[in-house]
């Protein structure tokens, strides 16, 4: 396949899944036809007459803001973990393995259960303390090898969804049914306000990721790479955690805890792109929000009862990260 | 007019050594392993700090220069590692062109790429994985980075390290012909032959010191060489200059 092939499929690919998936549901509460007929009659007429109120109500205020949230999370979720990717020049990492996710968690839980804080503000600030201390415990004479930065994130992680877990302990029934809905990856209560309020933080941050985008090409080279042609390389890193985690966390305050999305998918587009971010960054955001939609689309239509996303996802991410430490023989030292 | 000086003091690898480099000149460094040329090196591109002294580039302090100012004055070649990501040549050599790119490369800089790779003789790998090159394949990418960066000063570790002996005499050749016309390098070399035939200046360095060869006198004297290197030499008229050969180095280096 020529690589101009391979770009039109990855750009083109997630259009049709984020409009059909609006036709997809649990039950045949509404069939396909009902969903066409008044979304035909909303761009035709303006708005929808009464009527078809029923339709409406699970059109535009269920399936449409979840899907837009679910592409917005996967989206943000997958472009920052090929910037981690890029920045630690490590094919390893993703926002859930750095611990940015459950550092996230538990500064969106702590803020949901204290009532005053904000909560994306919270979520952005430990998810940066998360990525931090990975960081520098990750540091063994001074640069961090790929299994290392893993395991520091893997302990940190720990140590959050430790705080997590007292937070839902301490917490007063009232909100802990919130916090605990709300961490196990979920998008079934998705809705407008939440749409609203997230993705503004997401674009944010996927737009810093965007315009560093060429940069990130510096940083994988190589931390001595990057200084020889005028770039410090710890600075440059920290430039770019900030979008990167701002992202991420804003993805878990909005939707929980979804792993492997920010692993899996950055992998997914290098193989068919290449690793030049330029192209990677704006791929891996419409290409992991598809991804995440059609995920979701499953776990909607499958069963019955619903799954939570996480789930799904974790499920297939755990035996392609397998895959990916085998494939890629890292040894303890390289 | 510029002028790179040198003192230095640090646990007795270097000792106030002092030098000048003159400018458009092709210098070469020689000494044996364990010298101090690559500590020489490494604080010349700011990777040490010197514990005394100063290094000044075109009169300006190297180590209060900003980063990104420096690296358009001064290029170097990282050492060799294996990179994780299967960047094309293309993306790799783009790189060395950060200083003078804001936040994305433009079209003048792609021009600027497949330049210096014409220079070198690879635009053939331009669309290549860099992962699956050779060693000296990669070495010559890296030297094309270098050149992207378009620095008035080029700082050289042993650039034939991994070169086959064509591309090697190739590499050296352009460095005189053609580089040396719009820029000052200074490099490392092993093969004192290889240098000798192209360099312009030589500098020696050994037990701390930096030795420059008397005027009137060829560097390839054989009085010099043994003092550098600590074994006979023996020199082998060619043309007009000559071949060395080291003598009996079965002895121990001497004091």
């Amino acid at each position: 396949m020529s690589p101009w092939i391979r770009r039109a499929v990855v750009f083109a690919f997630p259009w049709p899944v984020i409009v059909l998936s609006v036709f997809v549901g649990p039950q045949e509460s509404i069939s396909p036809r009902d969903a066409l007929g008044w979304m035909a009659s909303a761009v035709v007429q303006g708005p929808p007459a009464d009527n078809v109120d029923f339709v409406r109500a699970i059109v535009w205020d269920i399936r449409i803001p979840r899907i837009l949230l679910a592409f917005c999370v996967g989206g943000a979720l997958a472009a920052s973990g090929a910037a981690l990717q890029a920045v630690f020049r490590n094919p390893l990492v993703s926002p859930y393995i750095l611990g940015i996710s459950s550092g996230a968690a538990f500064g969106a839980a702590a803020a949901l259960a204290v009532g005053f804080l904000p909560v994306y503000g919270s979520a952005f600030l430990f998810g940066m303390a998360a990525v931090g201390c990975s960081y520098t415990l990750g540091r063994v004479n001074k640069a961090a090898t790929p299994v290392s930065l893993v395991l520091s994130g893997m302990i940190v992680s720990g140590i959050f969804t430790a705080l997590l877990t007292i937070v839902q302990f301490l917490a007063d029934p009232f909100r802990l049914q919130t916090i605990v809905h709300w961490t196990m990856g979920n998008l079934h209560n998705a809705e407008w306000r939440r749409v609203l309020e997230s993705a503004p933080i997401m674009a944010i941050g996927g737009a810093g990721m965007f315009f560093l985008r060429w940069r990130m090409n510096i940083l994988a080279l190589g931390d001595q790479e990057a200084y020889a042609v005028g770039v410090n390389p710890e600075r440059e890193k920290i430039k770019m955690l900030i979008p990167a985690t701002l992202a991420a966390s804003a993805a878990v305050a909005a939707a929980g805890i979804i792993g492997m999305v920010g692993l899996v998918v950055p992998h997914m587009v290098r193989m068919m792109l290449g690793p030049d971010n330029r192209v990677g960054i704006p791929a891996c955001f419409l290409f992991g929000g598809a991804f995440l939609v059609l995920v979701d689309d499953f776990s909607r239509a499958l069963t019955a009862f619903e799954l939570p996303i996480g789930i799904f996802t974790t499920l297939i991410g755990g035996p392609f990260f397998i895959f990916l430490l085998r494939r890629s023989r890292l040894g303890w030292a390289s | 007019m510029r002028k790179l000086r040198f003192a230095y003091g640090d646990a007795e690898v270097l000792r106030r050594v002092s030098f000048d480099i003159k400018p458009r000149s092709f210098t070469v460094l020689l000494g044996r392993n364990g010298s101090g040329k690559s500590t020489l090196f490494r604080l010349l591109v700011g990777l040490l700090k010197p514990r005394e002294g100063s290094i000044a580039v075109f009169g300006r302090e190297l180590h209060q220069l900003p980063l990104r100012e420096r690296s358009r004055l001064l290029g170097f070649l990282p050492q060799h590692h294996h990179p994780v990501f299967p960047f094309s040549v293309e993306d790799v050599v783009l790189t060395g062109r950060a200083a003078h790119v804001g936040l994305v490369p433009k079209a003048h800089d792609r021009a600027v790429v497949r330049e210096a790779l014409e220079q070198l003789g690879i635009e053939h790998l331009i669309a290549k994985p860099y992962t699956e090159l050779s060693g000296g394949e990669q070495q010559l990418v890296l030297i094309a980075r270098v050149l992207a960066q378009k620095p008035k000063v080029l700082l050289l570790d042993e650039p034939t390290s991994h070169l086959d002996f064509v591309n090697a005499h190739r590499l050296m050749a352009l460095v005189r012909d053609s580089l040396c016309a719009v820029m000052t390098v200074l490099a490392i070399v092993h093969d004192p032959n290889l240098a000798f035939q192209h360099g312009t200046d030589f500098l020696f360095l050994a037990d701390g010191h930096v030795f420059q060869a008397d005027s009137g006198r060829p560097p390839w004297s054989s009085a010099l060489l043994e003092r550098v290197y600590g074994v006979p030499m023996e020199t082998v008229p060619f043309g007009q200059r000559a071949v060395v050969v080291p003598g009996d180095v079965s002895k121990p280096r001497q004091p």
